[in-house]
């Protein structure tokens, strides 16, 4: 999967989606389900995209079984479970074995997206750990101070402010600092943009692309002219 | 009053942060913590407040294990200042960012009261109590992180790199409150890279290296010239280096500041007659 | 002609506090100039004039006149000004945007139009520059404190800036850090003769490759010159004394003690090796008056 080109998958993701709504069978669901963990084995993903596709599986399964509980038909429930995790795990797919700026630069030349757009989506991506570490470091602090969070709702939600307070201020002068470091290199004239990243089509690619469009043909023909 | 016990800490399996690192910090004293960035310094001082949990050894406080303490009650003996007061700063007046800490632990009003009161008189902002923390300098905002720490009385004190940033003058001033409240009985750890700093305020020394402690003792012994201090990542004061490089001209080694390498080298120079 | 020139400039944020006031500067090309001064005496807005964020960011009000390379900041973008001066902020981490070292690099160029073949050209060559060699593909998060200042610094020497302002590099760093940064500055203004515009609290580290030091206070400048001129009006000032490092603390103190002078010592070597001989001279005397 990590050689298939970005746009590849992107098409796949909505193509495989629509497959996914589409399909009223809950078997047809199922062997299509097995084939996204087949590809999921064979993609060498990261292990932290395993344990999301784990907590998928859970979450499908209390979804399916809480459709049953409310009264719907066994096949209907396992339906609605598989095409949700279908959905959510092509998306997990993507991620896990596709480097951010491969998709931005997939968005932007490709998918014609204006790159400030797809930029502030890697920068935001790229923030992320950060601002998880300076969560965890205004609690360490405020933890030296007497902070726990114990205690009444009212009382933890009041607490919570100790953390939110500093946190937000710290990344208001955050992004202060990012806005001047981006205008100070130049950021935002037609640029080119995707340095570094690999977009190209491969064979590969040309035959994923025709074997999903056949897909799509025989799911809608099937569908519709049944 | 603390004792941390052969204790290590593992980010993974195998890494060590913190290696079988022994030390005690008895009432009263004054050490500083020195060391390369990444030599387990941080690591230690965290792993002593609980935020982190020793994966082998023990850390007492007063003959206690501090193992299945919560932070916020180790609050209550063990001070921290982190290096960027803006991490904690919260309140909309230097007083009610002072009495946090006692309200959090359940103080009465009145002991509040006491509490933030000594603790603001104690650092200089008994002026300042009704001012905006935000609009502080750094000087001041740290000064007030010290305050919030002292209205839970604690007894220890320690400080994660509290100067940077600093100018030379807030940065005596800091040190210079530091030693005042270690003279009123408040044990002070204090980690820092300013060897300076350390030189003409510290009593004690301990430097770390990859997790482990390589050098625990007098501030002058540590740089009297007979341990390679740079293999440590540290640098000589400059009165040190230069007395070291004046060793043969019949300079005694030992001078930590310039005001006692200026008298050494007068006696150099009248040896004679001595 | 002078790197950077402040005309009797003044500025404002918010229209009513002058964070700076009446600021007259030349930095000459191929200079090392430090800024140091007090916490709140303007020196990051100073940096900040430099490299047109003042007033183009901030807006305020202002009165005299920037000019960096020849060319008046308020009458040209920050974005254009950037071709001659590269900046670092003192948060050097948010200064950060890409994913990977390579990136990093490869931003201000992409800006810029530059094609890829150069790119990948000017990112090898850059990045061995400031010592980070074969991280090409490193996630930047995953780099040491020292390695991200460091990126910092190459992100912006990509685009070949001839003036670098950085707003205290060293703070974050430790004492090896530190040395090693101000030895990476240095062959930048020595080898490559760029001028540095530098802020530093400390000014330990930096008399061994200073040529000219600015001091603030209040937004004005209390001296500027060369260190051996500028370092006795501090020693002499109640408020500014305790900048005057060390090393030089104690030569003042021994010029005063034995009524001599000694040569501007730039590092401790030199103090031992002039100190070695005036210890030598008083025995000998001593030995003669005996």
């Amino acid at each position: 999967m990590r050689k298939t080109a970005p746009l590849t998958k992107i098409v796949m993701v909505f193509l495989v989606s629509l497959w996914a709504m589409l399909l009223d069978s809950a078997a047809a669901l199922a062997l299509l389900t097995a084939a996204l963990v087949a590809l999921f084995a064979l993609s060498k993903a990261p292990a932290a995209s395993y344990k999301a596709l784990g907590s998928l599986g859970i979450f499908a399964a209390g979804l399916t079984a809480m459709q049953f509980a409310l009264g719907a038909e066994a096949e209907f429930s396992a339906v609605v479970g598989l095409r949700m995790a279908m959905m959510t795990g092509l998306f997990i797919l993507l991620m896990a074995t596709t480097r951010i700026q491969d998709l931005t630069a997939a968005l932007v030349r490709q998918l014609r997206v204006p790159y400030e757009y797809a930029f502030m989506v890697t920068a935001s991506l790229r923030f992320v750990p950060d601002l998880l570490a300076e969560v965890k470091a205004v609690q360490e602090a405020q933890a030296c101070r007497g902070y726990s969070n114990r205690g009444s709702v009212a009382r933890r939600l009041r607490n919570y402010l100790t953390i939110v307070q500093p946190l937000v201020l710290r990344s208001v002068t955050r992004s202060e600092t990012m806005a001047m470091s981006l205008e100070l290199r130049g950021f935002g004239a037609n640029r080119a943009g995707g340095y570094g990243t690999s977009i190209a089509f491969g064979y590969r690619d040309y035959l994923a692309l025709a074997a999903l469009a056949a897909g799509t043909a025989m799911i809608v023909a099937m569908r519709f002219y049944r | 009053m603390l004792e941390i016990d052969n204790v290590s800490y593992c980010y993974k399996a195998g890494q060590y942060a913190v290696h079988g690192v022994s030390l005690t910090v008895a009432d009263g004293e004054f050490v500083a913590i020195a060391g390369r960035n990444g030599s387990g310094k941080t690591t230690l001082t965290r792993l002593v407040m609980g935020l982190l949990r020793p994966t082998a050894g023990t850390i007492l406080l007063d003959g206690r294990a501090t193992a299945g303490t919560a932070t916020a009650a180790i609050a209550r003996q063990v001070g921290y200042v982190f290096q960027n007061p803006d991490r904690q700063i919260f309140r909309d007046s230097v007083a009610e960012e002072a009495a946090y800490g006692p309200e959090q632990l359940g103080f009465a009003a009145a002991e509040i009261r006491d509490a933030v009161a000594s603790a603001l008189e104690a650092t200089g902002l008994a002026a300042m109590a009704a001012a905006y923390p935000r609009t502080l300098s750094k000087g001041q905002k740290q000064r007030l992180a010290i305050a919030s720490a002292l209205a839970l009385s604690p007894r220890l004190l320690i400080l994660d790199e509290p100067t940077s940033g600093q100018d030379a003058r807030e940065k005596a001033a800091l040190m210079e409150l530091l030693t005042g409240l270690n003279t009123q009985g408040t044990a002070i750890l204090l980690v820092t890279h300013d060897m300076e700093l350390l030189a003409r305020y510290a009593r004690r020394a301990v430097v770390m290296t990859a997790g482990r402690v390589v050098f625990d003792g007098g501030v002058r012994e540590l740089f009297a010239g007979d341990t390679d201090v740079g293999a440590w990542g540290l640098r000589e004061p400059a009165a040190a280096r230069v007395a070291r490089g004046l060793r043969d001209c019949g300079v005694a080694p030992g001078p930590l500041v310039p005001e006692e390498l200026n008298g050494e080298i007068a006696v150099a120079r009248r040896e004679l007659y001595a | 002609m002078a790197a950077i020139v402040f005309d009797n400039f003044s500025y404002s944020y918010d229209g009513a506090a002058k964070a700076l006031d009446g600021v007259d500067l030349t930095v000459a090309r191929g200079s090392f100039t430090v800024v140091a001064g007090p916490s709140g005496a303007g020196k990051t807005t100073l940096c900040f004039a430099a490299c047109g964020v003042v007033p183009h960011y901030f807006g305020g009000s202002m009165a005299g006149r920037v000019s960096v390379a020849g060319v008046a900041t308020a009458g040209s973008s920050m974005r254009e000004l950037a071709v001659n001066v590269g900046t670092v902020l003192e948060d050097f981490e948010s200064q950060l945007v890409t994913m990977t070292v390579a990136e990093e690099v490869a931003f201000a160029l992409e800006n810029r139009g530059v094609g890829h073949d150069r790119i990948a050209r000017r990112i090898g060559e850059v990045l061995a520059q400031v010592g980070l060699a074969g991280l090409e593909d490193r996630e930047v998060g995953s780099l040491s404190g020292g390695q991200k200042q460091r990126l910092a610094i190459a992100s912006v020497l990509a685009t070949r800036p001839e003036i670098l302002v950085l707003d205290e590099p060293a703070s974050a760093l430790d004492p090896e850090g530190a040395e090693e940064l101000y030895a990476l500055l240095a062959s930048l203004n020595r080898e490559y003769g760029m001028t540095l515009l530098v802020v530093e609290h400390d000014l330990a580290r930096v008399l061994a490759y200073a040529d000219n030091l600015l001091v603030l206070a209040d937004g004005r400048i209390a001296c500027q010159g060369r260190p051996e001129e500028v370092l006795p009006v501090l020693a002499r000032s109640e408020e500014l004394a305790a900048m005057v490092p060390p090393l030089w603390q104690l030569k003042f103190g021994l010029e005063e003690r034995f009524e001599t002078r000694f040569a501007p010592w730039r590092h401790e070597g030199e103090a031992i090796e002039e100190l070695g001989g005036f210890i030598g001279a008083g025995r000998r005397e001593d030995t003669k008056s005996a």
